[in-house]
């Protein structure tokens, strides 16, 4: 599903370059569900945004899906983004004054699907987030964790094989994270590829898989060992 | 074009987002607009041409006929004497010819309370109203080009003296005397009015009341504008006589040349008028025939209005700094929408699609500045025809007149929406979706 070698990127201001990330090696498979983790400015952001393809990278290899996605042009990469990938961020990007419903809505709008298609989608999503009775609400009427589940079900419309989340639970009480989470675990079962960054080691013991990023580094977590297998 | 519905719904929920500061940009971009519009107008109406469809076969002939000798003297005289006409007359090649020049007087109908009212007078010939497509409502011009005291009065005229136009044989009395009406035209303007240039590319209409050019020799009506005398006559005396043998030079002479091969012959005539006139010892200045066409009168009596041209320069130069203030403004309200923008780039959405978003609100922007500026363009049309008598013709747009400002209103929208949201749609992607 996701393949990346070798990938560097950093970034030039006048005064300072970061390297952001070195030598990254990651390859995702349908269906896993990975927790990306690693202290504040490790590149964990920057990462998730090259996967997305809102960021570019220095060198290396990015194969999404076995199709390289250095050279695409504007229009493929944004088809590519708008079909195939769905972002959750932690601060939600929901339009405040647009209804849930149109929020949910909006990339089904750039993919030329018809009008019944589109509401027959959004009404789905909406359901599966469990905010149907709340089509016509507006963002600002919603709680925290309702409204990432409005971002999760905008992410979810157009039916993306991977799911790009970073930090949807950073700011949410453990309570609506919980719900988060579970409505993330399911839709993994369900068989989307998922991609999270936390910093809950809670969230990242439970995921299949968990990555860290330390300095731009990347490396695979030691399996969680309980205690009692040492003794 | 199932997007455009969308796009245009964004484009208006973005005005309703900020209206107070859209409405300031809408309200800049409109008044520049505005000010160009009315400007453009009134250059539209004084370079235009008023005549297209004969203009090229319309000509001005000067001869260099003045007595006094003048080896050095090579341009002949704004206006023609009585005789210029006469010897320009006796040609036949021209399908219309007339001499006129212009006067004023008062008139009143006779036998009524009315007192007299200023008048604007057009002293003229037969072919006046052929050549120049001034066309009748009521009767018809002259029979011919003798003295007669019949007069032939402008639309605006005949309902100024009688309040209706169907006064054909009805009298009119005109300085103290009495002309019977002979004809009525319909309401008809001619902008600019090429065949006087004598007082520049002035906004006047043309005149009220049409009076028979041997008839003012006559009476001695002479031109209100510019005249010349060059020798000691005493014009107040007498002008029957000394109008038409002195060198009284008032006139101005058009003839209508229909084809290169006429208007040829025609040059070859007035050479041979010059030649002949030498031979009689009657043209003792140098040979400076002119024949001007009468879109070039304007170029060659040096009567261009330069004011215009100022004025035209000064709202282009407006106009431009109220793009510059709309499209800062504009930027504001484009910063403001950058997590949008960046957004929708991150949900999928094309630069291609969101430039059809951008150019759908060049479109609600440019039809609404259009909208407002033509008001405003109004607005300033009126102002100017308080201060301009005779502008009515300004207040109707010709079709590619309202065209092109549209097209004017589209451009300066554009600008002043590209170049902001270029600037917003370049930030960085993840830059703006970051918490
Ligand atoms: N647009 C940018 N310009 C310059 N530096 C950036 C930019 N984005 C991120 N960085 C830097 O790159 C490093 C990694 O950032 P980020 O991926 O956001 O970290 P994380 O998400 O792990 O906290 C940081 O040092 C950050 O300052
Ligand atoms: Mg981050």
């Amino acid at each position: 599903m996701i393949s990346i070698k070798n990938l560097n990127k950093a970034f030039r201001t006048e005064l300072i370059e970061t390297q952001a990330l070195r030598d990254i090696h990651l390859n995702v498979s349908e269906g896993e569900f990975v927790a990306l983790t690693g202290p504040s400015g490790s590149g964990k952001s920057t990462l998730l945004n090259i996967l997305g393809t809102l960021e570019s990278f220095d060198s290396g290899e990015y194969l999404l899906d076995g199709q390289a996605v250095q050279g695409l042009t504007d229009r493929a990469l944004s088809a590519l983004r708008n079909e195939k990938i769905g972002f959750i961020f932690q601060s939600f990007n929901l339009i405040k004054d647009f209804s849930i419903y149109d929020n949910i809505e909006l990339p089904l709008r750039y993919r030329g699907f018809s009008s019944a298609e589109r509401k027959q989608r959004v009404e789905q999503a909406l359901e599966r987030v469990g905010l149907a009775g709340r089509r016509s609400y507006l963002p600002g009427q919603l709680s925290g964790g309702q409204q990432q589940r409005v971002a999760i079900a905008r992410a979810l419309a157009g039916s993306p094989r991977i799911l790009l989340a970073d930090e949807p639970t950073g700011n949410l009480d453990s309570l609506m994270a919980r719900q988060v989470m579970e409505l993330l675990e399911q839709l993994n079962r369900e068989g989307c590829t998922i991609l999270m960054v936390t910093h809950d080691p809670e969230q990242a013991r439970r995921a299949g898989r968990h990555v860290q990023i330390v300095d731009g580094m990347l490396s695979e977590a030691t399996v969680y060992q309980p205690l009692a297998v040492n003794q | 074009m199932q997007n455009f519905s969308y796009y245009l719904r964004l484009s208006l929920h973005n005005i309703k987002r900020a209206p107070l500061p859209y409405a300031l940009t809408l309200m800049i971009l409109s008044i520049g607009l505005g000010v160009f519009f009315s400007n453009a107008t009134l250059y539209y109406w004084m370079n235009r041409d008023p005549l297209s469809e004969q203009s090229h076969m319309l000509f001005f002939p000067r001869i260099n006929a003045v007595e006094q000798a003048c080896d050095s003297c090579l341009t002949p005289l704004r206006v023609l004497s009585y005789k210029d006409v006469q010897k320009l007359s006796s040609s036949a090649i021209p399908s219309a010819q007339a001499g006129m020049f212009q006067s004023g007087g008062y008139a009143r109908v006779p036998n009524t309370q009315n007192g007299p009212t200023p008048v604007t007078i057009r002293v003229t010939q037969r072919d006046f109203f052929t050549l120049f497509n001034a066309p009748f409502l009521h009767g018809q011009t002259w029979a011919d080009n003798e003295a007669r005291m019949e007069l032939i009065l402008h639309y605006n005229a005949a309902l100024k003296f009688f309040g209706r136009t169907d006064v054909l044989g009805q009298q009119l009395l005109l300085d103290g005397e009495l002309y019977t009406i002979v004809g009525v035209l319909e309401n008809w303007q001619m902008l600019p009015k090429l065949y006087d240039v004598n007082n520049g590319l002035a906004i006047t209409p043309v005149e009220e009341i049409y009076l028979p050019w041997e008839t003012a020799y006559n009476l001695g009506i002479k031109s209100n504008s510019t005249t010349q005398s060059r020798d000691s006559r005493n014009y107040n005396e007498n002008f029957a006589v000394n109008g038409r043998e002195g060198e009284f030079y008032q006139a101005q002479f058009w003839v209508r040349l229909d084809t290169p091969a006429q208007q040829a012959a025609y040059r070859q005539f007035m050479d041979n008028l010059v030649a002949s006139e030498k031979e009689a010892g009657r043209h003792p200045r140098p040979n400076g025939n002119l024949l001007h066409n009468m879109l070039d009168i304007a170029e060659a009596f040096n009567e261009r209005n330069r004011q215009l041209d100022a004025f035209a320069m000064v709202s282009v130069l407006f106009l431009l700094v109220c793009l510059f203030n709309a499209s800062h403004l504009s930027l504001n309200r484009y910063m403001a929408s950058q997590f949008e923008f960046s957004l929708r780039r991150a949900l999928g959405a094309s630069r291609l699609q969101l430039q059809g978003q951008l150019l759908t609100d060049v479109l609600v922007n440019g039809v609404l500045a259009f909208i407002l500026a033509l008001l405003f363009a109004v607005l300033m049309l009126l102002l100017i025809n308080q201060l301009l008598p005779a502008t009515s013709a300004l207040n109707n747009w010709q079709p590619g007149l309202i065209l092109l400002m549209f097209g004017v209103a589209l451009l300066a929208s554009y600008l002043v929406t590209v170049y902001p949201a270029w600037r917003a749609s370049y930030s960085p992607l993840n830059q703006q979706l970051k918490a």
